[in-house]
């Protein structure tokens, strides 16, 4: 079949998104980047996964480490090399240090080199070839003009060979030239960039770059590039497409005031943005939502920042609930952790598996705003509306917590990004009204549904969690957290307008 | 004159600099050399699998065997003095 792009996808968890289908097919890229920055780790994956998942065979020209190394270190992957080889599916060419002294006395070339590469490609029926890296055959030898016209050599054999090739080059400093000795500009038409710097938050931070493919198309952005026990895997930026379904079918939160609030619930797949201070009971509320699908049998993923799981079981027992019970038996997942131990990348990949795995079909996330408290703000929009997208098109109903700032009064909820990415914004605060708290709750939006606009005050009860008690009225300023009665109001100024009156003023 | 040298040439097929390095090398060789040199000269081409097991990279690539320590010299062979230098060999 003839291929429009003529890719073939790499192998690596995300790249085939960034490059837009994958490697270019039959040609060379030029994969450039600085000490430790995951050259020889990504290039051994090309290899391993074409074997193992593309059933292609590959050939291995190491210049650096031995191929013995190479098997070593790549163990921790989990990858049996030394079987491939066996196989016929994996051959080596070694041009790793020799340390028998050569001398230079007149003219040669790089022959025996491309034969050993053509043997070894004939040998396994090679369709992928990796040369790791093209910069130590400049270090070799002395003449750097008989280097470049053999790579040149080389790289014409691989186009004629029909084999997909990538060649690792080094970088002498991040943000500089691409590659020592200009390599680039004679081996290849496609170039990818592996980052390796520190962040502002001390970390090293990997990342992947394609430069260019030419005459294809490709993401033109960075993506973080992570190693794990696996291997490494890309996590490109998320593209989401706004095509979740339009569902009419409404989805209980498991509080009936609330659910009459929303005229019978939050719509199915929709984003619901639970926002409040500190103890204005946004857990609790996200307990309510999960205990209800539970009861229902619907499977649902609670992703925890602050509390840890015997303390949320503690929490939903003093209300009578038995979330331990579907957690052991599967119908919750429970994830708590510290937002630090993660990142935010890995995250996605965490709940997308989990609600792939698990069909989920109700996500909690308590809170977003530790989250947020992390990563810098385009990173931190870039992940919600992933997230939401992902849920969005799973049919997930999801909700989130945002925890302002303050106790009192009106916390902007709009900067931070999350009130357009939801549908759905329900309110909980605290007032202050006759030298007593009173919390209320109220619903702000709801994408595609009436809704009640009155303010309602709500208990959290023993008995039955969050209780609604009835809509606030008579008080004004509320959104200020410092409540007037208006009829205290009125009297008020009627009394000031008989101190006027009196006073002579008026 | 009791050492016996082992020596391997490596040539890629009929290439220029292979013809002048198997030339330059019989050239060095023929006063004296020749009844204490074992010499085979090797094409990559044809045997790449013995190029791969010596780590054979340039050619045409002289390599000195035995005795001990294994020597390799690249290149066309034409400077004479400096072969016989990279041998460790001397003439009289």
């Amino acid at each position: 079949m003839a291929s429009k792009l003529h890719k073939i996808p790499l192998g690596i968890h995300g790249f085939d998104e960034i490059s837009h289908g994958g490697i270019p097919k039959g040609r060379t890229t030029l994969v450039s980047g600085t000490t430790g920055s995951g050259k020889t780790a990504f290039s051994s994956q090309f290899l391993y996964q074409g074997i193992t998942e593309c059933g292609e065979n590959g050939v291995f020209v190491t210049f650096e480490e031995t191929p013995t190394d190479i098997i070593k270190n790549t163990k921790t992957f989990g990858w049996n090399i030394e079987k491939l080889v066996k196989e016929n599916k994996w051959a080596f060419v070694d041009a790793s240090p020799d340390y028998s002294s050569s001398v230079e006395v007149g003219q040669y070339d790089l022959g025996a080199f491309l034969a050993r590469i053509a043997y070894a490609v004939k040998k396994v029926k090679a369709k992928r070839v990796v040369i790791d890296s093209v910069s130590a055959l400049f270090t070799h030898y002395q003449d750097s003009g008989v280097v470049r016209q053999e790579l040149h050599k080389l790289a014409a054999n691989i186009k004629k060979s029909n084999v997909t090739c990538i060649m690792t080059a080094e970088r002498p400093l991040e943000d500089g030239q691409i590659s020592r000795y200009g390599v680039e500009e004679f081996v290849s038409d496609n170039v990818i960039l592996l980052h390796n710097r520190l962040n502002s938050h001390g970390e090293r931070e990997r990342t992947i770059e394609i430069l260019k493919f030419r005459g294809s198309s490709h993401d033109s952005e960075e993506a973080p590039l992570l190693v794990s026990v696996r291997g490494m895997d890309i996590y490109p930026r998320p593209k989401p497409k706004l095509r979740g379904k339009g569902f009419s079918q409404k989805v209980s939160t498991g509080i009936k005031g609330l659910d009459d609030m929303l005229y019978g619930g939050v719509y199915k797949n929709s984003t619901t943005l639970i926002t409040g201070a500190s103890g204005s009971g946004k857990t609790v509320t996200t307990l309510h939502f999960i205990m209800e699908g539970a009861k229902r049998g619907e499977e649902s993923l609670l992703i925890e920042f602050e509390e840890s799981p015997d303390q949320l079981y503690r929490n939903a027992a003093s209300f009578d609930w038995d979330l331990k019970k579907y957690v052991d038996n599967g119908t919750v997942e429970l994830l708590c952790h510290y937002p630090e131990d993660i990142r935010a990348e890995k995250y996605l990949q965490i709940i997308q598996d989990q609600v792939i795995a698990k069909k989920a079909k109700r996500v909690v996330f308590d809170s977003i705003s530790n989250i947020q408290r992390i990563y810098n703000e385009r990173k931190f929009r870039t992940f919600v509306i992933g997230l939401n997208a992902f849920l969005k098109s799973h049919d997930v109903t999801s909700v989130f917590t945002n925890t302002s700032p303050q106790i009192l009064g009106i916390t902007e909820i709009t900067e931070t990004h999350l009130s357009t990415a939801s549908d759905n914004i329900i309110i909980l605060k605290y007032v202050e009204l006759g030298g007593r708290m009173h919390r209320l709750v109220s619903v702000l939006k709801q994408r595609g549904s009436m809704h009640k606009k009155d303010l309602m005050e709500f208990e959290i009860t023993a008995k039955s969690g969050i209780e609604i008690i009835g809509p606030f009225k008579d008080v004004e300023n509320l959104m200020s957290g410092f409540a007037r009665r208006i009829r205290q109001m009125r009297k008020e100024a009627e009394r000031d307008l008989i101190a006027d009156a009196v006073a002579g003023k008026i | 004159m009791a050492a016996k040298y082992i020596l391997k040439l490596y040539v890629t097929g009929r290439t220029a600099n292979s013809i002048k390095a198997i030339e330059n090398l019989k050239d060095t060789l023929k006063d004296g050399l020749n009844d204490i040199c074992n010499l085979e000269v090797i094409d990559v081409l044809k045997n790449p699998q013995l190029a791969e097991e010596d780590k054979i990279m340039a050619t045409p690539a002289l390599v000195k065997v035995l005795p001990p320590p294994v020597r390799k010299i690249i290149g066309d062979l034409s400077d004479k003095k400096k072969v016989l230098l990279g041998l460790n060999l001397t003439t009289n």
